[in-house]
């Protein structure tokens, strides 16, 4: 369903139809720019009544009850809940290591922020789907259901060759979008620079921060025999092994220390950390891990 | 521990450089298969994190090139084909001897000691390279060519595998003088003559016996290279029975008693039951306690029996079956005729009347004139009687039976004698001879004899200083014995007078004992007498039938054809047991092969042999094929390829 290999639909329709009771959250006061469906914790103008307060001189004689005025002979002011939107950001990795894997790593990072964009345009939250290796170009916004078919265009266009260190990526992505929100970077980690310096450029900004590390299978449980020169495919760089029984507990174990360390680096600094694995489809990474997490519900 | 080399120098030059082919391989630049992989972030900290501990690792590297040349060090150490314990067969002219004797068929080796040997023989066969010849002599107490020299391995397998086990006793020196026959030819002829028949043969002569044979004296092994195999334990149980007869009770003759000897030759003592069976149903039964090494008798009352087959038996026997059992026949007294013709001889008559001779020979005393009846002339033409003494008397013409003559000459020209000597000094005895068995003349004195001529073919028995005294002489079937002195002498005026102190002399009564057996005990005492299986018996007939049938215990007829005495000579007693003698109009009369052989039942295997002056240490351990190792070490090589395999591929460390 998920995992399906029509490159054209990235979500089916059905996993669609499960999206749409589902709403990003987020733990964190943003201020959005325009109304929204979302109710804003601020007060402001709303249909919906909040509560009462003393007048202070100054404030908008609108919003005055004048009803309670005729019977107290009190200025009250009503305040209304405002409601605003919020501000999405769905940052994929398109490095070339994104490439790898079946479903390839970089699908699943589309089917995910398709997935996330969706529930985000179906609430009225603002959409921004941008990639690492894009520059000082900023991605377009989307907003409301009407975007949907758009930003799975725009999704599908990302091809697996920006090859861009990961802290650069993140500082670009930084600078072009000062606003605030939740923002979900989606990527395999795999920097030799390390990730480190990428998340806290992220950190710098007070966005409510979402780590999905995606890993395929052959990163995971690597099926490797003999003798062999592993080439990495963004560096060209050169790893000769011998494939052994010991080689692949070491490597397992560096594996397990790699990931514990992105999540203890991200659970320490309030970001949330999480391993998604190519072949859990993405269906069930929304509705199961993300909601207990809490980015969606 | 020895190899044997399978390849040549240049072969081997190639196979050595297989594993230097090897190392080479693994100094080169492995050529590793390229893969693009996401990232070898992690890869590259994984091998740093390997490297820490290099020295292991290094030899982790290396488990596949070790391997490797393990497993061509195994090709190389199989194509040298280790082995162990095999002798090698030296030399490329080989004799096996097998003993087949009795005490082959032991059961301490199993199934049975013979076939041990043959095993091995078989073993020793095929290690046989091509080029080399063997033969095949199987031995018990004579010795039969199973396979002549040939270097057909077929032929050799055939011919051990006809070697059958056999009950008689050992002997080595007529096997051995057949093999020196092939590799020592010539001996006895010139030493320095320049025509050699044929060119001495050099051979190995693998002896496989549980030596138990005397020691081969007077043999020279010459260009034959001795190795003894003895085949069997040291210390295997047997018991035995080695002596089974019966005799009448001397206060009681008609009492009949069965003696028998049990040997032990085991290291431990045997309480052993021993059953009588007569004609097969059980008649008496008794049980001995036989010391490790010692023998021990047992006694049956038979009472009155006067004909019958005695079985005895015994149920703890031991590893060899065959001395377990053992047979006696009571034949009813079948008694040779004799006749003594004399004027009167009180020493001869005596002699011929006591009792002991009355069991072996009924003999009639007569006078000279009985001669001219026409009863003796039927008789003595009829074959009637077995021996006819002629004391100072001389028939017509010689009877059909055997002779002995005193003081006479027998009729004809064949015999002559000289003049008479005065005082005849014995000087020698001719002891081997049966007639004159256990007979010491020394102190023998006669007053006066003559110097004999004997025809053809005799023998002298008694030579005096002056000429032979006593001769015996065959003529056709029968014989004929003279002596040339008398016992009782008579002169001119016919005066007699003893002639010898010979009848005051204990050899006088062993003198005619032996003549009443010599020539008529064969068929009475012979009979019924044991017989060692494989020795061959003269049956004598009291007929004139032409042929006569013999029964072995496993119901095969042999039929005999008269030779040209009167007796039928019979050698087929391989078997053990009851062999029955059929005439027409003739009781049926039977006689008993048995074993008898402590040296047979004594079956304990000894550690060496003597050959000549040559003592020949048995090769205890030895074992005749090789233990190869070349098999295990090619699925030890298996193995390791596998592990190879398996590590190269499933990435397993050690």
């Amino acid at each position: 369903m998920s995992n399906a290999t029509d490159t054209d639909v990235l979500l089916s329709p059905e996993f669609l139809a499960q999206l749409e009771r589902l709403e990003l959250v987020t733990r964190k006061i943003f201020r959005g720019r325009m109304k929204g469906e979302r109710r804003s914790p601020r007060k402001g103008q709303s249909v919906e009544f909040a509560d009462f307060r003393n007048y202070v001189p100054g404030d908008d004689l609108r919003f005055i009850d004048w009803n309670t005025y005729a019977r107290l002979d009190r200025l009250f002011l009503k305040i209304f809940f405002e409601e605003e939107d919020l501000h999405f950001y769905a940052l994929i990795d398109a490095s070339p290591s994104m490439s790898f894997g079946s479903p390839s790593k970089l699908r699943y990072a589309q089917q995910l922020a398709a997935a996330l964009g969706f529930v985000g345009l179906i609430r009225g939250d603002r959409v921004r789907v941008e990639t690492l290796g894009q520059g000082h170009v900023r991605g377009t916004a989307f907003r409301g259901r009407n975007s949907i078919w758009r930003m799975q265009q725009e999704l599908l266009t990302i091809e697996p060759n920006q090859a861009s260190s990961l802290a650069q990526g993140v500082k670009n992505f930084c600078i072009r979008n000062p606003g605030k929100g939740i923002v979900v970077l989606i990527s395999d980690l795999m920097d030799k620079e390390g990730y480190e310096s990428a998340l806290k450029y992220l950190l710098s900004r007070d966005m409510d921060i979402y780590v999905i590390q995606v890993l395929s299978a052959e990163e995971l449980e690597p099926d490797v025999k003999g003798d062999l020169r592993l080439v990495d495919c963004e560096d060209a760089d050169v790893a000769e092994i011998t494939a052994s029984g010991p080689l692949l507990k070491r490597y397992q174990k560096t594996l397990a220390a790699f990931v514990e360390g992105a999540r203890e680096f991200c659970s320490r600094r309030g970001m949330n950390y999480l391993l998604a694995k190519n072949q859990v489809p993405v269906d069930q990474l929304i509705t199961g891990y993300l909601r207990r997490r809490g980015l969606v519900r | 521990m020895s190899l044997i080399n399978m390849l040549s120098a240049w072969q081997w030059l190639v196979l050595a450089a297989i594993p230097a082919v090897i190392v080479l391989l693994y100094f080169l630049k492995l050529k590793r298969l390229p893969l693009e992989v996401p990232s070898t972030y992690l890869w590259h900290k994984s091998i740093e994190d390997l490297h820490v501990n290099s020295i292991w690792q290094r030899l982790r590297k290396s488990i596949l090139l070790l391997l490797q040349l393990l497993f061509v060090a195994m090709l190389a150490l199989a194509l040298l084909r280790p082995g162990w314990r095999g002798t090698q067969l030296t030399g490329n002219r080989f004799i096996f001897l097998v003993d087949n004797s009795a005490s082959m068929s032991a059961t301490d080796v199993e199934p049975t000691r013979l076939a041990e040997a043959k095993r091995r023989v078989a073993d020793l066969i095929e290690q046989m390279a091509s080029g080399d010849v063997a033969m095949i002599v199987s031995f018990s107490d004579s010795a039969r060519n199973e396979v002549e020299f040939t270097d057909s391995r077929r032929q050799l397998l055939r011919g051990l595998e006809g070697i059958k086990p056999t009950n008689r006793r050992t002997s080595l020196g007529e096997a051995l003088r057949l093999a020196s026959g092939l590799a020592n030819p010539g001996r006895a002829a010139f030493e320095f003559s320049d025509t050699q028949v044929a060119e001495p043969q050099p051979a190995t002569v693998y002896i496989f016996s549980d030596g138990k044979f005397p020691s081969v004296e007077g043999f020279s092994l010459g260009n034959l290279e001795p190795k003894f195999v003895p085949i069997g334990s040291k210390d295997a149980p047997n018991v035995g029975i080695t002596a089974f007869s019966t005799r009448r009770r001397d206060d009681r003759p008609e009492q009949l008693q069965a003696f028998a000897r049990l040997e032990n030759v085991g290291t431990q003592s045997v309480k052993a039951q021993v059953e009588l069976y007569r004609d097969g149903t059980l008649a008496d039964a008794d049980e001995i306690v036989l010391e490790a090494g010692k023998s021990g008798g047992v006694v049956f009352e038979l009472g009155d029996l006067h004909e019958g087959v005695l079985q005895l038996q015994t149920s703890s026997g031991g590893a060899l079956p065959v001395d377990d059992r053992a047979w006696a026949v009571i034949d009813p007294p079948a008694r040779a005729k004799m006749l003594l013709v004399t004027p009167g001889n009180d020493a001869l008559e005596l002699a011929f009347s006591t009792e002991s001779a009355a069991e072996l020979a009924e003999v009639d005393i007569v006078g000279p004139e009985f001669l001219d009846t026409p009863e003796y002339k039927a008789r003595a033409s009829d074959a009637y009687y077995a021996l006819v003494v002629y004391d100072q008397c001389q028939p017509p013409e010689l009877p059909q039976a055997d002779t002995l003559f005193v003081g006479k000459l027998p009729p004809g020209d064949a015999w002559r004698w000289g003049d008479i000597v005065e005082a005849p000094q014995i000087i020698d005895v001719d002891t081997a001879h049966p007639l004159m068995q256990l007979i010491d003349l020394g102190d023998v004195k006669f007053a006066e004899g003559r110097v004999l001529t004997a025809p053809q073919g005799g023998t002298v028995l008694v030579d005096s200083h002056a000429g032979p005294l006593f001769a015996i002489a065959p003529r056709g079937a029968f014989e004929d014995a003279v002596l040339a002195a008398d016992i009782i002498g008579s002169d001119e005026q016919g005066q007699r007078f003893a002639n010898t102190d010979w009848p005051l002399r204990l050899s006088f009564p062993v003198f005619v004992m032996n003549a009443l057996r010599y020539f008529g005990g064969a068929s009475a005492a012979g009979a019924a007498a044991n017989v060692q299986p494989g020795q061959s018996v003269t049956l004598r007939s009291a007929t004139s039938s032409p042929t006569l049938e013999v029964r072995s215990p496993d119901g095969r007829r042999t039929s005999l054809s008269r030779e040209t005495s009167d007796a039928f000579s019979f050698s087929g007693t391989d078997e053990l047991g009851v062999y029955e003698i059929a005439e027409p109009n003739q009781p049926i009369r039977r006689f008993a092969v048995n074993l008898f052989d402590s040296g047979e039942s004594d079956i304990a295997s000894r550690d060496e042999v003597q050959i000549g002056y040559v003592e020949v240490e048995g090769e205890a351990t030895w074992e005749g094929a090789r233990r190869e190792l070349w098999k295990a070490l090619l699925l030890v090589a298996l193995g390791v390829l596998c592990l190879e395999w398996y590590i190269y591929n499933r990435r397993v460390y050690l």
